[in-house]
Order: structure tokens, then sequence, then C-alpha cells
């Protein structure tokens, strides 16, 4: 993947995007997983959800930098 | 010593700090979190150059709070307004950026906008309102100068905010959380425990007029807190999420059975004070096993599994209270028209308040669930905000806006960009507080004491140091000083002000400069605005002053115009949610007034009974079966819609002689329902006219009663409903 990328002739590292993606995509994840009831199991849901987005976020930025 | 006596020292030892710990170590702890997640924001945006890391500092102190989900909210709302201000700044910008004086006549209206959508909505939008305000004005005023700069400085302030918001979300969230929604159960459940020996109390009649009162103010604030709770703690928790219609839901029926216990109280109160210890005594058999029921939840904090208990007891409860009234009434024999009228309001009373606990304790104990029907719930909590006040307010910052800004142009003195700004900042800050001149003035002292220390690091230790450790090292004491100071009520004004003013002045850029005399300059810049900000808002039509007292209160009366004409799709909750909400806030602001406060009660009080009322006689209205005796246009329908204008009449503008018309139009709807009531042989609960006829004796008697804050009536009062 590039890493930057050109909007609307601003170049944006790519990696800002995929925070934003990433945010979203946990979002909705979050909503599946409590719809599901799975916080019910998690010690620290606070801490559960950072790891997920950091573990999402992490592994995107993996495509740009590896 | 021996070890026998050294034992029990370890035991208080254990137990001394577990007492420390619930106390003083959660405000350590607090203080712990503030200081990681400023010095996290600081070091972050030091790593990614952005141009002023104090601006995240200071968002870290402004979002920061004890429990993690208003941090949540906070941060939400924070970005959300500084997104707004800075869209709006950088296009005023674009368009004046040559005329400095149109410039701050715009920046002023949009501040004043702001300023009063911030009073108008008096929650978490409300603080975007501010912040969209503030920001504004923090980009706005260096951009008058140098106008080229303003797009970059817009995008700087966003990142540092987001940085800011970012680290102290993680901070609060992942650091030993405080959780809202724990303090959101905890205050749900000890609530119905305070509520159970409240209505104990009120049943056996040991309850003054004082603790009644008391009761009923501290019920209508923790309604309001409580909705307050529940907002922020659906930012925090994916579970209070999936429960949010059904705490909304619970908070709502709460706000119903207080009403009902009200009305049956007053009911029960008037009939003793007339003397009429017969009736009350043949209602007396309906009521005992309610009060059995109620013994053991007294003060006891009602958990999920009682309540549901609660709810199964209740429904058996509500079938034999039925039974018992119906023997209650058949014992009372042959009376007249007046006591039997009296009788049937107390015993739907008392019925209905059954039912409403029924509700109550269902919902309560369907939070066990994660999903739920009781979860389908269409009603909003409505806040209600005088327009007036929030326009006053809007008005006052535009105004200082324009002062401040000329005083600056005048003098060119080269901090009067930061005394204007902040001066916007603090009236926006404290508009929303109860008492904005007293929050202002402990600001201002804690933008003094902010100064001394300021003064002191930024000339003679900051020069010194070498690297972020050492940075750390010099400025966390002042920093734990200041958050020690937000977590103790009484100083809560200062606290902010040592924290804000401090990072905002002292704290270094990320290119440091070394400027004595700009220090200087803006830290009297800081505590003149400061200062001046505090008389202004003390001046110029303060918000704790009567008129604004005297202008709730009319809102307040206005209710009953609500109950009797709005739609009937959010009622119930519209009514009782926006009345609680304009006590709560009246009655705060009449602070100094004892007897503004009372009569703001008694006006509540009539209020509350009146417009349940006629929430009742609407509610059994709809209800009506489709037959030819209960068409819209049969009189008795008719004259209970004259009633309620004339109701309207009265409440809008309370006359003696308007007392007596509404008086005259109750009468008139008795008279005509009366004869259009159905048999006794009839069931109370398939005699829809009857029903109606007792709520229409119970507005009659709430307009009668000597004891309300309507003027007195003009002739003496007839016999005929004592």
């Amino acid at each position: 993947m590039p890493r930057e990328i050109a909007l609307h002739g601003v170049y944006l590292p790519t990696v800002t995007l995929l925070f934003l993606i990433a945010l979203g995509v946990t979002w909705g994840l979050d909503r599946v997983l409590a719809w599901i009831g799975l916080y019910r199991f998690t010690w620290h849901p606070a801490l559960f959800r950072i790891c997920l987005f950091v573990c999402l976020y992490g592994g995107m930025a993996l495509f740009v930098y590896s | 010593m021996n070890r026998t006596s050294s034992l029990p020292g370890a035991e208080m030892l254990r137990r001394a700090t577990l007492e420390w710990a619930r106390s003083d170590g959660v405000t350590w702890v607090y203080i712990l979190k503030v200081m990681t997640a400023a010095y996290l924001a600081m070091w972050l945006a030091m790593r990614l150059e952005l141009p002023s890391p104090s601006t995240a500092c200071v968002t870290v102190f402004i979002v920061m709070q004890p429990q993690s989900g208003h941090v949540f909210a906070k941060s939400f709302y924070r970005l959300l307004g500084s997104l707004i201000g800075l869209t709006v700044m950088v296009t005023l910008v674009a368009l004046f950026a040559q005329e400095r004086v149109l410039f701050l006549l715009s920046a002023a209206l949009w501040i004043g906008l702001c300023t009063a959508g911030a009073a108008r909505y008096r929650d978490y939008r409300g603080y975007a309102c501010v912040l969209a305000g503030y920001t504004a004005t923090l980009i706005g005023i260096p951009a008058t100068t140098l106008p080229e700069t303003a797009f970059m400085e817009a995008i700087w302030r966003l990142l540092e905010i987001s940085v800011a918001v970012g680290c102290s979300t993680l901070v609060s969230a992942v650091i030993l959380p405080k959780t809202t929604t724990a303090a959101l159960h905890n205050a749900l459940y000890l609530r119905f425990g305070a509520f159970a020996a409240f209505l104990l109390d009120g049943l056996r009649r040991k309850l003054e007029r004082r603790a009644f009162v008391a009761g009923s103010v501290r019920f209508s604030s923790e309604a309001v807190g409580l909705e307050a709770l529940r907002a922020a703690s659906s930012f925090e928790d994916p579970h209070t999420r999936l429960r949010s219609g059904r705490l909304a839901r619970l908070n709502s029926e709460f706000m119903t059975l207080t009403t009902r216990f009200h009305a049956l109280h007053q009911l029960r109160e008037r009939l003793h004070r007339q003397g009429r210890e017969d009736l009350l005594a043949a209602i007396q058999p309906c009521v005992e096993p309610l009060e059995q029921l109620l013994e053991p939840l007294r003060n006891r904090p009602l958990t999920i599994e009682d309540a549901a208990r609660l709810a199964e007891r209740l429904e058996r409860l509500s079938v034999e209270t039925r039974a018992a009234i119906r023997t209650a009434r058949a014992c009372l024999g042959t009376v007249d028209e007046e006591t039997l009228l009296d009788f049937d309001s107390c015993a739907e009373l008392l019925y209905r308040l059954i039912d409403d606990l029924h509700n109550y304790s269902l919902t309560h104990a369907s939070l066990a669930a994660h999903r739920h029907q009781r979860e389908q719930w269409g009603q909003d909590f409505t806040p209600k905000a005088n327009l007036l006040a929030a326009t006053v307010a809007g008005i006052r910052a535009g105004l200082m806006i324009l002062l401040f800004g000329a005083f600056w142009i005048l003098t060119a003195w080269p901090s009067g960009g930061m005394f204007a700004l902040n001066a916007v900042a603090v009236t926006s800050l404290v508009s929303s507080s109860p008492n904005p001149p007293r929050i202002a003035l402990q600001m201002a002292g804690g933008a003094a004491i902010a100064s001394v220390f300021g003064i002191v690091v930024g000339l003679f230790v900051l020069p010194q140091i070498d690297g972020f450790t050492m940075l750390v090292l010099v400025t966390a004491p002042v920093i734990a000083f200041g958050a020690f100071l937000c977590t103790r009520p009484r100083w809560a004004g200062y606290g902010p002000g040592v924290l804000i003013f401090f990072a905002f002045a002292s704290l270094p850029a990320n290119r440091t400069l070394f400027d004595p005399s700009g220090l200087i300059n803006n830290y009297i810049a800081l505590v003149l605005s400061m200062l001046v900000s505090a008389a202004l808002i003390a001046v110029i039509l303060p918000p704790n002053a009567p008129w604004l007292w005297r202008r709730l209160e009319r809102d307040l009366r206005r209710r009953v115009v609500y109950a009797v004409s709005a739609p009937a799709q959010n009622l119930v909750t519209g009514f009782e949610s926006g009345t609680r909400d304009l006590v709560v806030q009246a009655y705060g602001l009449a602070a100094r007034s004892p007897e503004a406060q009372e009569s703001l009660l008694r006006w509540m009080f009539l209020v509350l009974e009146v417009g349940h009322a006629v929430i009742e006689l609407r509610r059994e209205q709809d209800a009506l079966p489709a037959l030819p005796p209960y068409a819209a246009e049969v009189p008795w329908r008719r004259a209970i819609r004259a009633m309620g204008r004339a109701l309207i009449r009265l409440f809008v503008q309370p006359s003696a002689e308007n007392r007596q018309r509404a008086l005259d139009a109750v009468q008139q709807a008795i008279d005509s329902a009366r004869e259009a009531a159905e048999p006794y042989a009839l069931h109370f609960e398939q005699a829809p006219v009857r029903r109606v006829l007792s709520y229409l004796h119970f507005i009659r008697a709430s307009l009668l009663n000597p004891h309300s804050p309507l003027p007195p009536l003009p002739a003496p009062e007839p016999r005929h409903a004592a």
C-alpha cells in the first residue's frame, strides 16, 4: 500500500486514514460484541476495547510499513 | 509489648488503610490520573512537534473528571464543539480578515449565540456550544493580527485537542477506572430505599411538612441527576447502552410514582385537616397491606432480585387492594355525594400508586436481562431552560467580547488578545453553574495563585532545567495541588483556575521562548480579565438574581398549559421531567432567599397536582370506548375542555377572578359528569366517567386548598367542597 494518499490534492499519511477506519471498525465490532454479551466474560472491558482497537490499527498499519 | 496487644494494632492498621483507600485514596488516585493524562498528552504533543503542548494540557484539565463516563461524554462533545467553532472561525477570518471591527462584531455575535445555546441546553450539548464559542475566540483573536496563519492554527489546535482527548479517555478508562455505571447503579438502588422510607412515613402520617418538602426536592434533583448519569454512562459501558431505554423509563416511572404519592399524600392531609377521620379510617384497611409490603425495604438498597420479588408481590397486592376497596366502600354505607367522591379519589390514587410501584419494579427487575421488551420506550427526558435567561447569557458574552476587544484595539496592549479571549472563556465556562459570580471569583483566585507559581517556575526554574523528565518533576507539585483543589467541592472554582492558567501561560511551547516581560504581561492579563469578568457577571443581569427565578416560576406555572395542550406522545415524561428540571434550577438559583424557595415549592406542588390530574383526565378520555355516551360532543366532555381552557387562563395569569372562574368551570364539569356517571352497581374499573369524576374532584380540591400559592378567592368560600 502507498505510504501517502492524495485527498483532493492534499497528501495525507495513509496511517492517519487507517486510524479513522480502525476507529469506525472498532466501534462497529464493539456494538456487535456488546450485543452478543461478550463483555460479561472480560476482566476489564475498557482495556479489552482499547486492545481490540490497537490490534486492529496495528494490523492495518502493518500493511503499509512492512 | 506482647504479641496479643500488637495484633489489634495490625488489624486497626489494616482497617485504617482500607478507610483511607475509600476516602483520601480515591482523591490521590484521581490526582495521579490527572497528572498521568496531562504529561502523556504533553509528551505526545512535544514528540509530534505540535506548536503548543500547553493547549493539550489545558484540554486534559478541562475534560478530566473523577468518573470515566463523564470524561468520555465531555471529550466527545469537546471535539464536536471545537470542530464547529473552528469551521466557523476560519470562515469568518476568510470573510473579514482586513476589517478588524467587522470581524469583532461578527465574532461577538457568534460567541453570543454559542453562550445562549449553552444556557438553553442544560446537558452535554450545552458544553459543546460553550466549546464552539470558546475555540472560535481562541483561534479568531490571534488571527485578527495574523490572518494568514489562521488555517494552520486551526489545524494544530484540533490536533492538540484530539491528542489530549485521546490521552484523557485512555487514562480514565484504563487506570483504576471509577465508572459512572457503578455510580448510576448505586444511586438507583439507594434511591428506592429512601423513597420506600418516605412513602411509609407519608402513609403513616409521620411525615412533617418540612420533611415532606425536603424529600420532594431531593427526589426531584435525583431524577435530574440520574438522567445526566445515564447520558454519561451510555458512552462508557456497552451494557448500559443496551439498557439505556430501560433506565430512562425507570427514571420516568419513578417521577410518575413520586407525583402520584404526592397527590395521595395531599388528599389525605386535606381530609385530616378537615377532621374526616372516619373516612381515613375506612380507607386504612386498603393501605395496610402496602405498608407491610414496603416495611422490609425501608432504607435498604433495592437490588434487581429484590425488585423481581417486589413486582410479584405487588401484582398480587393489586388484586387484593381492588377487593379491599370494594369492601371498604360497602362498609361506608350510604353517605353524601362529596364523601363518596373523596373516597373514590383516595381509592383511585391508592390503586394507581400500587400500579405505578408495580411498573417501576418490573422495569427495575428487567435490568437483569440484556434484551428486554421494556427497552422499547419512546419518551424522552426533556430539560427545560428559560429562553430569556439563555438570551441574556448570550448578550452578556457578546457584549463582553466587544468591550474587551475594543479595549485591546484602543490600547494596543500586547496581551490584550489573551485578555479578551480569557474573559470569554470564563463567562462561557461558568455560565452553566448555579452561582456563576462566585465560581468566576474563585477562578480569579485560582488564576492569582497560578500566576505566583507560574512566574516563579517560569523565571527561575525553567531556565535551569533540561529535558522532559525534569519538566515533569518541576511542574508536578503545582499540578498536583491544582488537581487536589478540584476534588474539594468548597474550592471547586480554584482548582481549574490554577490548572488551566498555569498550563496556559507557563508550560513551554514547542520552540521554547524565554520572555519574562511577556510572561508577566500575560499573567496580569489573565488575572485582570478574570476579575473583570467576575465583576461583569455579577453586574449585568446576574443569573442568580430575583428576575430569573421569577421567570422560572412563571415557566413552572406554564407547565399546566403543557399538560392541557401538549401532544399526547411524550406527555407524561415531558411534563414530569420538564417540571422537575425547572424546579431544580430555580431552587438552586434562589439559594439566597428561603421565601422564594418556599413559594417556588408551593407552586411546584400545585402544578404537579393539577398537571397530574389533567393528564390522567386526558388519558381516561383517550381510552374511552367508542359508544354514544362517551362521544366527544357529550356535555361532560365539553365541560372538561372548557375547564382546561379556564385552567390555562388561571395558570398563565393567576388572579382571584381567574381562580373563581376555574373553580366554576371545574364545578360545571363535575355536575355534568355526575349526570353521565355510571351506576354504582358497576365496578370502578369499568366506570370511566366515575374515574374522571374522581380526578375532577381532586382538581377542585387543589384549587380550593387555602395553602396554595394562588391569590385568595374574592368571596368567602362556599361550603360545597369543604
